[in-house]
């Protein structure tokens, strides 16, 4: 029964996209009515959906001909985050995006990049992948320049660059798999794979999906489009890309490809683990250095998207050589739940920084000051936020950097451990000169008479802070089982993935 | 059932305090009653829990796999008896905030903070699992930090400065944790058990030793004190740099450098070079402050010292020295603290150049301070002195020859506290009055007169009835007995000490009747002079210390930060995070380029080593 | 051999985006890379004189799977063509904007945003 309603969570956010467009020409209540409605039903529908795994055949053409949609652990943790942060995100538009003109055009490509993200999601087949990929990607690029400033549009041109190149080499990939397995559909060359023939023109092919994920997940040294492109953005839009865009076409394809397509070996887990570590230091060097908020935000994407990589490359690593399989899950755990905390606190810290701009007009941290007492929602939400990302106990940032970093040493990888903590450490430093710079100190003579922003868009922050405060509670035995588990389970059983979507279906 | 009880004091405190954030603005008072009244009851349930047998609960959260995490808490003798002080102080600080933060902006938030530090240190003190522990230390770093940040507009440099400092030592204490658990294949404390020797557990011991002694402050990572001092409220200077991180930063040492580990000589005596260093070099930068705070807070430091010598001997004496040191610093410290933050609320200043003549308008907090300043002194028979002379015995014990040195290190530390103490008597109490000290009336209200008075009392009580918590709860807890303690019997001292003064009082009282002077007011050239004129700061004296040739260069190396790990660690930072900046140069080819040579590398690995 | 030339059509692109400081040569830098994808694609389902991948009714289906090219690249080919003409008319769109706000073609003179 649930499984009809999955492809409404593509056709939800494409369908109102296009009537936004046609519709809400003249009235801007229309067109926020219409984007949140969208946001909200693919949360509801995506929370509805949350014990249903099964494989969605599109137009009664099975695999491999046809293409399906497959709902696992990992796509439907990443759809319930997507779907969470998209409704925040709108929910904060609405009083933010006044400062912006053609509403409607705004929100039809909000929602056709929040749709390619779930098609990317969901989606089974290879192909398919790289389009929804696309659809998400060329929707975000007209979203960063959607202010059309020297700025955004600088930042729009060098991520389009860039992205293009990262998409054109996924597409060689695609060729090349097909061209080496004869199949488009995921599960099917995992079937292949699962035999055991490695050969050089698939080596080759995962290396290009590597990099191609990697510029689309920003990881260094493929990063310089990120620092540029998600700052310029509007705040929300902000939100949206460092919060769910880079994980669900980067992280996510990469992880899914990597895992249950290619099939990982131990090289594979080797690059992970380097790009994963050289992600999180060189970002958050650069990080601390900022005095632009959201650009030093833009860093922190970097350098966290590193400890995802890095928790899950090293569980990869850990399974390709046979290691502790308790170990390789904790590890992986990790990864994946941090790729969930991230996204929410970081979308929070996005949020917050496009409160502080809407009241001060201003991003620099040099130009502010002492906004603790004028802006008391976004200056909780803002360090409950910053206590996450840092790592402090009790916040959600917390656990997962604390299951990276006991699954490194339990591997034995004490020097990983280390460098993990090192940064997070000095990602502390970071958020604690934004807190000191922003909400501290003396209030500057010229911001004297600004208020809190909108109470909506205080609604969204709050929303967020409290996933960042609650979020450690889903690694209790209980809803670890039907949230973080599957997802786990879902990489951990690699190419065994074939067998199962495919007898599924 | 009993044990049960464990949660109260950790829980409770949280609990409450997340309910003070929600209580509206309008509100008054409320907030001040329930801080009060929770500490009280966590006081109360610590006694009991002091007063049952070892009670254990355990309850399981999280396992999966070989990582777990359980609430795991138990209550071994030494942690519940420095747990009643800790929440002791909590009481007597949350009453004397209650005067002391009225009016202050931000006293809304500040209860919560209080509240949750208060939970954290009673999570530390009964937790037996380390990952348990490690949450409630970090709970009390971060409370530490909104704590300072309630203060002046200033205090946010102080704020940083102390989370990321011991951000720092919490990191490296979740990586020594880590080197634990690999050598031991567990998280529960009282089940670890072995000799640091070998790069790895060495290791383990450094990095736990650096989060203890960063807690604790000592030299070198002790820079995050002094600064917070400037424009923290002085109750949360008496509540947590002074009482509450001393008590866990030492606590944590005494675990790693007697349960935890069983240590070799060497690191013994890195820790003692620690200890001694710390002595000296803090009571040198406390003697030439000029803000009562700042000057305090570098005692505080100096103070570490001690305990730290004290333990690094690795004796059985110096280690309860250590401990107890640990206390009456704690208990003295705090007082010091509180009678400033009096003189502060009532002046209005802190500067010791802008006070004086106080000890007649503020009599119970001038003596309160005399006493708490005559046993951080360590002048027999107050507190200060039974302790440091533990230490020293234990220092002696150790036998071998450098010991010496340590000993001098101690005593001549111990001298330089005293004379920087007298500076700070008389600037403050004595002399004459200044533009700020004369519009004092009377003493603080009874809300912040009650506690500098029982901290008081506590250091006389403890400098004469020393054995008794010594030999009664000290030793014990740390699993040892002490045979001999030296020919110090305090409380007959104490009688003929009290027989001197008395005697000597009334010479001076007989001198005074028998002579007879005429006073007159100052004047030069027969005219009266303007009494501010003539005024002599106490500060004044010891400005020398500063243009003395070899010292001049140490003072102006520790003003331009060279001993500051803080700002040495900005500075390398700074350096990469510049580097990488230029490398960054806004021109699309050169990111495209790092790409194309990405790819290379990532092809000919793949190829190369498939 | 002729994959190679695919290869070396992908470089000539790569090299275009890389070493042009006009931004609309770096675009057309970025359509070469992308056909050179196409054409890769559209190789690999070819079969020398094969015939048209087209169903009539009155057809041996092994012989025609025996002689045909592969549809399937041909449709990718088709919607990845679709794409790549959306990305390049916003990158051109892009670029036009470009050029009012900073008066020039020029990438290394469009670097406001760095370190």
């Amino acid at each position: 029964m649930n499984m009809a309603l999955l492809p409404s969570m593509v056709a939800i956010p494409l369908g109102i996209a296009f009537f936004t467009y046609l519709l809400a020409r003249k009235s801007s209540i229309l067109a926020d009515i219409l984007g949140n409605l969208a946001t909200f039903s693919i949360l509801v529908i995506s929370i509805l959906l949350i014990k249903t795994r099964g494989v969605y055949v599109i137009g009664g053409w099975n695999p491999p001909i046809g293409i399906n949609w497959v709902l696992d652990g990992l796509s439907n943790l990443v759809l319930v985050v997507v779907a969470l942060i998209s409704f925040a995100a709108t929910i904060f538009s609405t009083r933010y995006m006044e400062q912006y003109t053609a509403r409607y055009k705004y929100y039809s490509l909000f929602l056709l990049m929040v749709g390619g993200m779930n098609g990317v999601i969901l989606t089974g087949d290879l192909f398919n992948l790289f389009v929804f990929l696309e659809v998400a990607s060329v929707a975000s690029y007209a979203l960063v320049a959607f202010g059309c400033n020297h700025e955004e549009l600088e930042a729009s041109f060098k991520y389009l660059v860039l992205s293009s190149i990262g998409s054109t080499l996924v597409l060689f990939g695609v060729a090349f798999v097909y061209g080496a397995t004869g199949y488009l559909n995921m599960a099917s060359i995992g079937g292949i794979m699962a035999t055991g023939n490695q050969n050089t023109i698939l080596t080759v092919a995962a290396v290009l999906f590597i990099v191609g994920f990697c510029i689309k997940a920003a990881l260094v040294p493929f990063h310089p489009w990120l620092p540029d492109a998600h700052p310029s953005a509007p705040a929300p839009i902000s939100a949206m890309l460092s919060g769910v865009l880079i994980k669900a076409l980067g992280v996510y394809a990469l992880f899914r490809i990597l895992f249950n397509v290619i099939g990982l070996n131990q090289l594979y887990g080797t690059l992970l683990i380097v790009l994963g570590l050289l992600s999180m230091t060189v970002g958050v060097f650069l990080a601390v250095g900022q005095w632009d908020f959201k650009r030093l935000l833009a860093y922190h994407s970097i350098s966290q998207m590193g400890y995802v990589i890095l928790g899950v490359g090293l569980g990869g690593y850990i399974l390709a050589t046979g290691g502790s399989s308790s170990v390789a899950a904790l590890a992986i755990l990790g990864g994946i739940f941090h790729l969930a905390n991230h996204a929410v606190f970081k979308s929070l810290l996005f949020l917050s920084s496009g409160s502080i701009e809407y009241s001060t007009g201003t991003r620099q941290l040099k130009e502010m000051g002492g906004l603790i007492s004028i802006m008391p929602v976004t200056r909780t939400t803002c360090s409950i936020a910053s206590l996450s990302i840092a790592g402090v106990p009790p916040f959600n940032g917390f656990w997962s950097k604390l299951l990276i970093v006991i699954a490194a040493i339990q591997a034995g990888f004490h020097a990983v451990a280390g460098i993990t903590i090192l940064v997070s450490f000095i990602t502390l430093i970071s958020f604690l000169k934004v807190l000191r710079y922003a909400f501290l100190g003396e209030l500057p003579e010229k911001l004297k008479n600004i208020k809190e922003s909108p109470a909506l868009m205080g609604v969204a922050q709050a929303i967020l802070a409290l996933f960042c405060i609650g979020m450690g509670l889903l690694l209790l035995p209980g809803p670890r089982e039907f949230l973080l588990e599957p997802a786990v389970n879902a990489l951990i059983q690699g190419v065994e993935y074939a067998r199962i979507v495919l007898s599924g279906s | 059932m009993s044990e049960n009880l464990l949660l109260v004091p950790v829980f409770l405190p949280i609990a409450v305090g997340v309910l003070v954030f929600f209580i509206p603005k309008m509100v008054k008072g409320v907030r001040e009653a329930l801080s009060l009244l929770t500490a009280a009851i966590a006081f109360v349930v610590v006694f009991l829990i002091f007063r049952m047998e070892e009670s254990h609960l355990f309850i399981s959260i999280i396992e999966i796999g070989d990582f777990n995490l359980h609430l795991d808490l138990l209550s071994a003798p030494l942690a519940s008896f420095i747990l009643l002080f800790a929440t002791g102080f909590g009481l007597l600080i949350s009453l004397f905030s209650a005067s002391y933060m009225a009016g202050k902006e931000r006293y809304k938030e500040y209860y919560g903070y209080f509240l949750f530090a208060l939970g954290g240190t009673a999570g530390v003190f009964l937790a037996n699992h380390f990952l348990l522990f490690l949450i409630f230390w970090e709970m009390v770093t971060a409370s530490l930090y909104f704590l300072i940040t309630t203060g002046e507009p200033r205090a946010r440099e102080g704020a940083t400065k102390s989370f990321a400092m011991i951000g720092a030592s919490d990191a490296c204490l979740l990586m020594g944790v880590g080197i634990l658990w690999f050598l031991n294949r567990t998280f529960v404390i009282s089940d670890i058990n072995l000799p640091a020797e070998g790069w790895l557990p060495v290791l383990a011991f450094l990095l736990l030793m650096v989060g203890s002694i960063t807690k604790a402050g000592a030299v070198p990572m002790h820079t995050w004190i002094p600064t917070a001092s400037e424009g923290a409220p002085a109750s949360v200077m008496a509540y947590l740099p002074a009482a509450l991180d001393k008590l866990l930063g030492i606590y944590l040492l005494v675990m790693i450098s007697t349960k935890i580990f069983v240590l070799g000589y060497s690191l013994g005596l890195v820790l003692m070079i620690i200890g001694a260093v710390t002595i000296i070099a803090a009571v040198m930068f406390a003697m030439v402050q000029h803000e009562l705070p700042k000057l305090l807070s570098y005692h505080a430091v100096s103070q570490v010292g001690y305990m730290v010598l004290g333990i690094g001997t690795l004796t059985p004496i110096g280690i309860v020295g250590g401990l107890f040191h640990m206390l009456n610093n704690s208990i003295y410290k705090s007082c010091l603290f509180l009678c400033g933050g009096s003189v502060e609320k009532k002046s209005g200043s802190n500067e010791l150049g802008d006070l004086g003549g106080l000890s007649r308008s503020m009599p119970i907090t001038f003596i309160t301070a005399l006493i708490a300043a005559l046993a951080i002194s360590g002048i027999p028979p107050l507190n200060g002195f039974a302790s440091k002379w533990l230490v020293y015995q234990g220092v002696l014990e150790t036998g071998k020859g450098g010991s010496f040195i340590f000993l001098i290190a101690a005593m001549f530390g111990s001298a330089l506290t005293l004379a920087s103490f007298i500076k700070v008597i008389y600037s403050v109490f004595l002399g004459q009055k200044s533009k700020y000290t004369e519009k004092v009336t009377g003493d603080s209200g009874f809300a912040m007169v009650f506690p500098v008075v029982v901290l008081a009392i506590l250091c006389l009580f403890f400098g004469i009835f020393y054995r008794f918590p010594v030999e009664q709860f000290i030793a014990p807890g740390v699993g040892v007995s002490l045979t001999p303690m030296g020919i110090w019997e305090s409380p007959l001292a104490t009688i003929l000490l009290i027989a001197g003064i008395a005697l000597g009082l009334i010479i001076y009282w007989i001198g005074r009747a028998m002579r007879s002077v005429r006073t007159a007011d100052t004047f030069v050239g027969g005219e009266k002079i303007e009494a501010e004129t003539i005024r002599v700061e106490g500060t004044y004296f010891y400005d020398t210390i500063k243009e003395l040739p070899l010292m001049e260069k140490f003072y102006l190396s520790e003003e331009k930060g060279h001993f500051d790990l803080y700002i040495l660690f900005g500075k390398l930072r700074a350096w990469i995070t510049g580097a990488l900046q230029f490398l960054h140069n806004g021109i699309l080819s050169t990111y495209l380029s790092w790409s194309l040579l990405g790819i290379i590398v990532l092809l000919c690995l793949s190829i190369f080593l498939l | 051999m002729i994959y190679t030339l695919c290869f070396v059509l992908f470089l000539i692109g790569l090299y275009c985006a890389i070493t042009k400081k006009n931004i609309v040569k770096i675009v057309i830098g970025l359509t070469l890379m992308e056909y050179s994808a196409n054409l890769f694609l559209i190789l690999l389902g070819y079969r020398k004189g094969g015939v048209a991948p087209i169903v009539s009714e009155n057809m041996n289906i092994t012989e025609f799977l025996a002689t045909s090219v592969d549809p399937l690249p041909q449709a990718l080919v088709l919607t990845s063509i679709v794409i790549g003409l959306g990305v390049t008319t916003l990158a051109i769109a892009i670029c036009i904007r470009l050029y009012e706000k900073y008066g020039t073609f020029d990438i290394t003179e469009i670097r406001r945003l760095k370190g």
